[in-house]
């Protein structure tokens, strides 16, 4: 029991021989010991967690002894529940230590899908097989950084960086449940370690720059969000620098990233969180929100714009000004889209109470960017849904200043004639070309009449029959050496082009033996 | 056409446009009754007239549809006695009326489409049904003499005459626009067609300050034989509403009025994101404790105080599902 404090710090290397002086016996209750004997017995329970059973290759094996860790680990959360005092000097390296054990190991690589491919709302997350003994684990130990009797100046001994990476590492396990204990267990630490505060915020940095920059996998980015959430929402004024820079570095870019659905609304209500704080942040951002607007992915379109309107429900007028241009003009192209929720989601802007009041101070600026992609939709888009949305857009503005919407008016229709002016021009020219090149005398004899098409009848050119019948038999000829060619062996190496090969290279890949073709059983872990 | 038979053209209308001026008597019962009356105020009919406006604009319909569809609104509400709840079906059976006899705007929209963009609550049979009673109580003709006729023959008076350099001077989309907001306000449906173009044309031209127009004004005015103190009145009545009309102060528009219909798949995202409070609570960032002076070396941020004391309380911070269990 005395050396607790050496093997505190070689905690990680014991965990895989823990499994050693398993006691084959169910240890008494606590409250069939005397007082003095209980935190002995304490000690002994928290020694005998230490084994870990297998749940996964061979789940029925040990199930009495798996029962009583159970039982055990039960026992001991209602222990120091309803008890004051036991949570005395030796039990803290004790329980960090079992915790330790338990928790803090390698996480199998996933069977679905990484990447983009993922879909967190259609592939089923892998549970965890220990579930059972690990979720009493963690609510012990989270009942115990609870108790009012843990002093946080004890425990910072044992709960030191190397515990706090390790717990940090866990956070990218597939299973939810896991994942919830471990954002609430990380959210106490650091509301009671302020030592450990600088480092979590680091550490937690460099998960997100990997996310972000090189794997673009991690499970737990939304409950780390979370964290950072009610850390940012105690944040003191004025703002630290370094703050400042993790929302332009980190929180930003976040934003880039595919798999942008499974984290979005923790992440908008941070971002939300900082403009609160302070609003001389809000150009910067609302700029490298426009920079990161999705162009081809419109669910996420859908979601930037959900953002942007938490963003303008916070806006100060003065900060609006700076950035209603770049805005507006994005929300044109948003309103024009042809995917219908996007345009559905930017039109419900004007049902905003607040934001209509920022766009009628500004509307002088405001309108002549809106009109025209509100103007054409109302009468090509596809949707009708959007017509009526449209004309509901439309007449806010015209309550707002009549004569506004009518020198928009005009100017519409004077560019829509230019453009036509133009076109007509243009083609004229054409025409002129046309008529140009058949008044030459060489005419008739360089070019071949069935070619000659007006610039308009290009697009109805239709090919004369034997062309059709030519391109038929091409067509079949190829289709029938294609089946051939695939009935000869795939290659191992596929060849993209046509350059000189190496012999060396050749005779090494053509001697190569295939891993499955050595393997005869599968060794499974 | 040249002067001459621009004159005549002038004149012509002239004597037609009494036909087309609403009741008098009608207009004047219209201006006394209060907001809180049985029938239809001046504020009632105005803000019909603005939501035709508003209609016209969206389905770009020509200047022409418009003005005439104001003009049967004038007619019909000063000969017929009209309730409130009716009012919006009226004004868009003059609008679909008025639409239907305009060579570019009948193809436009069907009396669902006005419907159902326009928000209203009835359906086409009823809209059909008002249409017919409408036209029979006004003997609809084919055309009728509104103050855009006038307008666009004084304009190409005024063009006629003038030197060609002085042609873009006066456009002729600005004074349409212009007659449009007149007409919104209850106050010019008294005024004579000939009168209210010839006020606004002056208007105009006195803004462009340009001499010789207004020389013109003058020999149209004594070619109809309108009265000074006619024209001088109106003129005034025209420059106080497009001084308001050009002011550059916004209001606050009230989007509730409108009704906002979005698709399922929208109405559902709209809930779900609404709700983002986070159920961990606020970890304080707060200031410097001296207790806690031997850990600030570990610490890059400075001084942050001890919160074992705040975070304590009865079971108050743990996760829902372990209360339960209680």
């Amino acid at each position: 029991m005395l050396t607790c404090n050496k093997t505190a710090d070689r905690m990680v290397v014991d965990a895989p021989n823990s499994n050693g002086p398993f006691q084959p016996v169910a240890l008494m209750h606590f409250r069939d010991v005397a007082p003095a004997e209980q935190e002995k017995l304490f000690i002994q329970k928290l020694r005998q967690c230490c084994v870990l059973f297998d749940f996964l290759s061979d789940p029925l094996s040990d199930l009495k002894w798996k029962e009583v860790k159970r039982a055990a680990l039960s026992e001991m959360v209602e222990y120091i529940t309803h008890n004051r005092n036991v949570i005395t000097e030796p039990i803290y390296p004790e329980v960090v230590h079992m915790f330790a054990v338990n928790m803090f190991r390698t996480l199998p690589p996933s069977s679905n899908p990484t990447g983009a491919e993922f879909d967190p709302e259609e592939d089923e997350p892998t549970l965890e097989a220990a579930w059972p003994h690990l979720q009493l684990v963690y609510e012990f130990f989270l009942r115990f950084l609870e108790s009012p009797d843990f002093q946080p100046n004890v425990a910072k001994k044992y709960i030191d960086q190397k515990f706090v990476m390790q717990l940090l590492d866990l956070f990218d396990s597939e299973d939810p449940r896991e994942r919830d204990f471990l954002k609430t267990t990380l959210h106490r630490i650091y509301g009671k370690f302020l030592g450990l505060r600088a480092y979590i915020r680091k550490h937690i940095n460099n998960i997100f720059y990997r996310f972000i920059y090189e794997t673009e996998h991690h499970n737990g980015i939304a409950e780390l969000l979370e964290i950072l959430g009610s850390i940012i929402n105690g944040f003191a004024l004025p703002l630290k620098e370094e703050h400042k820079i993790f929302l332009l570095k980190v929180l930003l870019p976040l934003h880039k990233v595919k798999s942008l659905s499974v984290y979005h609304p923790q992440l908008a209500y941070c971002v939300v969180q900082f403009l609160e704080k302070d609003s001389t942040l809000t150009e910067p951002v609302v700029m490298a929100l426009l920079k990161y607007w999705p162009k081809t992915h419109s669910p996420k379109e859908v979601m930037f714009l959900n953002e942007l309107e938490e963003i303008l429900d916070v806006i100060e007028p003065s900060e609006f000004v700076k950035v209603q241009e770049p805005l507006f003009r994005q929300l044109a192209k948003c309103v024009s889209s042809p995917h219908f929720q996007v345009a559905e989601r930017a039109l419900y802007y004007w049902n905003n109470e607040y934001i209509m009041s920022l766009i009628s101070d500004n509307a002088a600026k405001i309108l002549p960017i809106m009109f025209p992609a509100l103007y054409r939709n109302s009468k090509t888009h596809w949707n009708k849904t959007i017509h009526g949305l449209i004309y509901n857009a439309l007449k806010l503005f015209m309550e707002m200043n009549q004569k506004l919407f009518d020198d928009c008016t005009q100017q519409f229709r004077a560019e829509k004639n230019k453009e036509k002016a133009k076109s007509k021009e243009r083609e004229e020219a054409w025409v002129r070309i046309e008529n140009l090149a058949k008044s030459n005398p060489q005419f008739l004899v360089c070019v071949d009449s069935s070619d000659l098409n007006s610039p308009v009848a290009m697009e109805t050119d239709v090919p004369s029959i034997e062309d059709v019948q030519r391109l038929r038999k091409t067509v079949e000829e190829g289709a029938t050496q294609l089946q051939r060619d695939q009935r000869k062996e795939r290659p191992l190496v596929r060849r993209k082009s046509e350059l000189p090969q190496d012999i060396h290279t050749t005779k090494a890949l053509d001697s190569h033996r295939r891993g499955e073709d050595m393997l005869t059983t599968h060794d499974g872990l | 056409m040249d002067a001459f038979k621009l004159m005549k053209e002038l004149r012509a209308n002239y004597e037609q446009e009494g036909h087309y001026i609403p009741k008098e008597t009608g207009l004047n019962l219209i201006e006394s009754t209060s907001q809180n009356g049985g029938g239809i105020s001046a504020k009632c009919r105005d803000a019909q007239v603005e939501d035709l406006w508003g209609l016209s604009s969206f389905f770009a319909y020509s200047t022409q549809t418009f003005v005439l569809a104001v003009n049967l609104l004038d007619r019909f509400l000063a000969l017929m006695r009209v309730q409130p709840k009716h009012l919006s079906c009226v004004g868009l059976s003059c609008l679909h009326l008025a639409a239907q006899r305009s060579t570019l705007d009948s193809t436009l929209s069907s009396g669902h489409e006005l419907i159902r963009i326009g928000q209203r609550r009835f359906t086409a049979s009823d809209l059909s049904r008002m249409e017919k009673i409408v036209a029979e109580k006004l003997h609809l003709t084919a055309s009728a003499v509104t103050p855009l006729t006038f307008l666009h023959l004084y304009h190409q008076v005024a063009l006629s005459q003038s030197p060609s350099s002085r042609k873009e001077v006066l456009s002729l989309d600005k004074l349409e626009a212009q007659l449009k907001a007149c007409l919104c306000r209850m106050s010019f449906s008294k005024a004579k067609p000939s009168v209210l173009a010839l006020a606004l044309l002056r208007h105009e031209i006195q803004a462009v300050q340009s001499d010789d127009m207004l020389e013109m004004t003058h020999h149209v005015q004594r070619h109809l034989k309108i009265a000074d103190g006619e024209l001088e009145h109106w003129g005034e009545c025209v420059a106080r509403c497009l001084s308001d009309y050009e002011s550059p102060r916004c209001s606050r528009p009230n989007h509730r009025k409108l009704l906002w219909v979005v698709s399922r798949r929208t109405a559902h995202n709209l809930q779900t994101s609404s709700c983002c409070a986070p159920d961990l609570p606020t970890i304080p960032e707060a200031g410097w404790d001296h207790s806690q002076s031997e850990d600030l070396s570990e610490d890059l941020s400075s001084g942050e105080e001890s919160l074992s004391s705040s975070l304590e309380g009865p079971g108050g911070y743990f996760p829902l599902h372990l209360r339960r269990r209680r």
